[in-house]
């Protein structure tokens, strides 16, 4: 009998969504764990980081990792995976671009501390304790608390990633998609994304045919300032809907909802700055003669520039996050 | 699978204009140790002939296949260096130019060392995108031996005879029923006894014997789709009765020859049509016409004048809220000469010019001596002079700047030398055309200087006043200009253009439109697929390679090719990083 493939799954900095996601498979779960063995998987399965360092190099087939690298922590298993895996896969936004937490970047790690441990209204610390290794004198041990690394870093910036699957989390028809792109080993060059499209959402948007010819938009308008018509394309509506910079693939979920795309599945293969090309296309079909105009619609319709086009990609764009004087 | 990139890079002294402040020496060891680079060398003018030779010997030798000359700015060489690797059996297009001269050396003259670690800078950039560059084809089309004049007047007339006579098809467009324009309602002309109506008859004498000129009278442009070397043309001609007819065109080449307006005073300005004692000059040629209303005789509201005010820069030189700020150019040597052809008829009348700038330019100055010597008083105002109409004349008052006073002059009539403004078509042609105009109304021509004539969009020419006023004489050599730069086009069986535009990967392109608002040229349309998608599509023969949609595509799909993303990052990233 031949081994069946081995897979393992680890999360680091997520909110836990990707291991939904997974779950999300409902009934092909079953045929996932009968075509592999899981060798790893923290959330669901008993094996710990002892068990993955004793198995020899390259012997699991993939390595499903969601969630960006926060911790040293996060390094060091990440970096035992590469170890021992034929596939890296960068499974969901935060892995492949560094996701929600990355906008963490925004901030020193002092600044995030000092607010996670001190300035929280829920949080009583009048000792001003921050997590820390210490020794416990009564079982005699040191207990090693990993550390928070200045930048939330999207994987590729800490191991080599063959294959990206995106998505917050990634749908469950584009996981399948990547799944068995991976079991058939019918597999795009190194690098490329797996499981969606190759296309923008508009592409698949069934919105799309509604577009005006030339789309040019006086004023962007904020989802809590009107109910849009469901039937016509959202950003014609002035809503600034992510679709055009963002790669398509969910089935345009959030459109049927009647709400903007959010942009999380990140860019296309052309495109390295997420956030720069989505203000170069919104600023470029503002259709304003003055430059105070684009100042307030900026801030009074877009409001949270940064967290809206960088939502999912800061810490994967140029810079990262916010850059701070040394 | 891919050849190895081998790269020559060549530092130009320009004399002393860039090895003056530059250390081209040290930019030559340094482009040495960048990767790729297989031979760097300097010589003192690059784009002289030995410069070149070396180049071509070195890409045979070297087996290069990417080129990198820093030197001048590349409007200047970059055609030179590209035909010199054509020459050597190379794709011109595997060439990059780092400017060291205009970008570093003429504006760094004080700074020897950081100029020439500037030019290592950009030698590196070049290098950098050099290296991504991909070969390149002219793009090819097919021309129509055939030329559509839209207009009339005497320019169109012009450039339709021009083009006939050299063997053309010509289809002329003239809105009105009879050919001429505006010409035809001038007397006689300077330095001729012609008139202008006598220029129009002779023109359209041998145009109308010429088989190769279709003439539409009566009718209008309706639409026009295509680019140069094909454009589809709708004209709309009015059949009376109410009935039109539509016929379609298919010309290699246009030109827009759609003339003035004159400029129409409002009531009030300058007395205008509060007495009938106030003519314009276009009125007052008509009156002297033989075929006038009054066969040619001078009678102005009923009475034949004693007496005449002419009133200069009406519409023009900003004399009232409503004029314009430009000179219009004709009204100063066509007002004189009517003058002198009044003068000449009836001696006994006093005429008295009011004038801001007197402008009889060029060998029309000759107008003004002549004026002088049969009695005409010149009086030269700042301020608009007033015009009172009283019972029996009309009394015209101004500050005379040359003697310091004020001044009042009863006389039997006033003529108001009016200018000309765009035509009443000029926005709608324009917008039709996809051409520029300027902030005057005019069409605008790509350049007065390096291509004077031609509109911003290829294949189309502008001939006459529908660029900005022009006397008869410039308006005609205009017309000859025009079909001398439209013949350019249509002699030939096809035409190329620089593969140097926007491509659509249609593997990547969502359809989502964003381009196609944006394109300054109407180049771009989105296209709808047997399967209901939606892609984009460049013609290429309408692009011209400025970015905005490449710059603006959300999904990378667009790409403009010689400036693509990854070579323009590579540049950038060349810059911060190093190598």
């Amino acid at each position: 009998m031949s081994e069946k493939p081995k897979i393992a799954l680890y999360w680091c900095a997520s909110c836990g969504g990707c291991e939904e996601a997974v779950l999300d498979l409902a009934e092909k779960v079953l045929d996932l764990v009968n075509a592999v063995d899981i060798v790893f998987w923290p959330v669901a399965v008993d094996f710990k980081i002892e068990d993955v360092e004793k198995l020899p190099d390259k012997s699991i087939t993939a390595s499903l990792i969601n969630g960006g690298i926060r911790l040293t922590e996060h390094e060091k298993v990440v970096k035992l995976l590469r170890q021992k895996s034929q596939y890296v896969i960068a499974y969901g936004a935060c892995s492949a671009w560094g996701g929600i937490p990355g906008l963490a970047n925004l901030y020193k790690r002092e600044e995030l501390l000092s607010r996670a441990y001190f300035e929280v209204p829920t949080v009583v610390n009048e000792e001003k304790v921050l997590p820390r290794t210490y020794k416990d004198e009564e079982l005699g041990i040191e207990v090693e608390v990993p550390e928070v690394l200045p930048r939330l870093l999207p994987l590729d910036r800490v191991i080599e990633v063959d294959y990206y699957v995106p998505g917050c989390p990634p749908t469950p028809d584009v996981t399948w998609n990547a799944i068995q792109a991976l079991l058939s080993g019918n597999l795009p060059p190194k690098g490329s994304v797996i499981g969606a499209s190759s296309k923008a959402l508009c592409d698949e948007c069934p919105l799309n045919e509604t577009k005006p010819d030339k789309l040019l938009i006086k004023e962007f308008k904020r989802i809590t300032e009107f109910t849009p018509d469901p039937e016509k394309c959202l950003l014609a509506q002035g809503l600034p809907c992510l679709g055009p910079v963002t790669r398509g693939g969910c089935g345009a979920l959030c459109i049927k909802a009647n709400m903007p795309c959010t942009g999380c599945f990140g860019m296309l293969d052309n495109v390295s700055d997420y956030g720069a090309k989505a203000l170069s296309f919104l600023a470029s079909i503002l259709d304003v003669e003055d430059e105070k105009e684009v100042e307030r619609q900026v801030k009074e319709k877009i409001a949270d520039l940064v967290g809206r086009l960088y939502r999912y990609t800061l810490p994967s764009s140029k810079l990262g996050g916010k850059v701070f004087k040394r | 699978m891919s050849e190895e990139i081998r790269i020559g890079v060549y530092v130009c002294h320009c004399g002393l204009n860039i090895a003056g402040v530059v250390n081209v020496k040290e930019v030559v060891e340094y482009a040495k140790t960048l990767p790729n680079v297989v031979v760097a060398k300097d010589y003192v003018f690059m784009c002289s002939a030995p410069g070149q030779a070396m180049i071509k010997e070195d890409i045979k030798e070297h087996k290069l296949n990417r080129v990198v000359v820093a030197a001048c700015s590349p409007a200047m060489h970059e055609p030179t260096f590209r035909g010199v690797l054509g020459d050597a059996g190379l794709n011109p297009y595997l060439f990059e130019m780092a400017n060291i001269r205009e970008h570093c050396s003429w504006v760094h003259p004080d700074d020897k060392e950081a100029a020439t670690e500037k030019a290592k800078e950009l030698v590196r950039m070049a290098v950098a995108k050099a290296r991504l560059l991909e070969p390149l084809e002219k793009i090819k089309s097919a021309v129509r031996p055939a030329v559509l004049v839209i207009g009339g007047g005497v320019a169109g007339l012009r450039a339709t005879l021009d083009l006939v006579e050299r063997g053309f098809d010509v289809y002329l467009v003239e809105k009105r029923s009879v050919l001429g324009g505006n010409a035809v309602k001038l007397g006689e002309l300077a330095y001729t006894t012609l008139t202008g109506k006598d220029v129009v008859n002779s023109l359209v004498e041998k145009i109308k014997a010429n088989p190769k000129a279709h003439i539409f009278l009566n009718s209008e442009v309706e639409k026009v789709d295509g680019s140069i070397g094909d454009f589809r043309v709708t004209v709309t001609r009015r059949l009376g009765e109410g009935k039109e007819e539509k016929i379609e065109l298919n010309v290699g080449a246009i030109i827009v020859a759609i003339g003035y307006d004159p400029y129409e005073p409002a009531i009030g300005e300058y007395g205008y049509k509060t007495t009938d004692k106030v003519v314009t000059l276009f009125q007052l040629m008509d009156i002297l016409s033989e075929e006038g209303p009054t066969k040619g005789e001078l009678l102005i509201g009923g009475i034949r004048p004693k007496s005449l005010a002419f009133i200069l820069c009406v519409g023009s030189l900003s004399t009232t809220p409503n004029a314009k700020p430009y000179c219009s150019r004709m009204c100063c040597s066509a007002s004189l000469k009517t003058i002198l052809k009044i003068k000449e008829k009836y001696p006994d009348i006093d005429v008295y010019v009011f004038y801001k700038d007197m402008r009889t330019y060029g060998k029309e100055e000759d107008l003004y001596w002549k004026a002088i010597e049969n009695e005409v008083k010149f009086i030269r105002f700042d301020e608009a002079p007033s015009v009172k109409p009283r019972d029996k004349f009309v009394e015209v008052e101004a500050f005379d700047t040359t003697i310091q006073e004020r001044i009042a002059i009863p006389v039997d009539a006033v003529v108001l030398a009016n200018g000309m403004v765009p035509a009443t078509d000029t926005e709608k042609i324009r917008i039709m055309l996809k051409i520029g105009c300027g902030a005057d109304g005019f069409l605008k021509e790509a350049h007065l200087k390096l291509r004077p004539v031609e509109a911003l969009t290829d294949g189309i020419f502008l001939a006459g006043v529908a660029t900005g006023p022009k006397n008869i004489i410039e308006s005609i050599a205009s017309g000859s200009a025009a079909a001398a730069k439209a013949a350019t086009i249509v002699t030939k069986e096809e035409i190329e253009v620089e593969p140097l535009i926007a491509r659509v990967n249609e593997d990547m392109c969502s359809g989502c439109g964003i381009c196609a608002a944006l394109c300054p040229y109407e180049a771009i349309t989105i296209e709808v697929k047997e399967d209901g998608k939606r892609i984009s599509k460049v013609n290429s023969m309408l692009c011209k390679g400025c970015g905005t949609c490449a710059a603006a595509c959300p999904s990378g799909a667009m790409q403009q090719s010689g400036f693509k993303d990854n070579q323009v990052m590579a540049q950038v990233v060349a810059t911060f990083r190093g190598e």
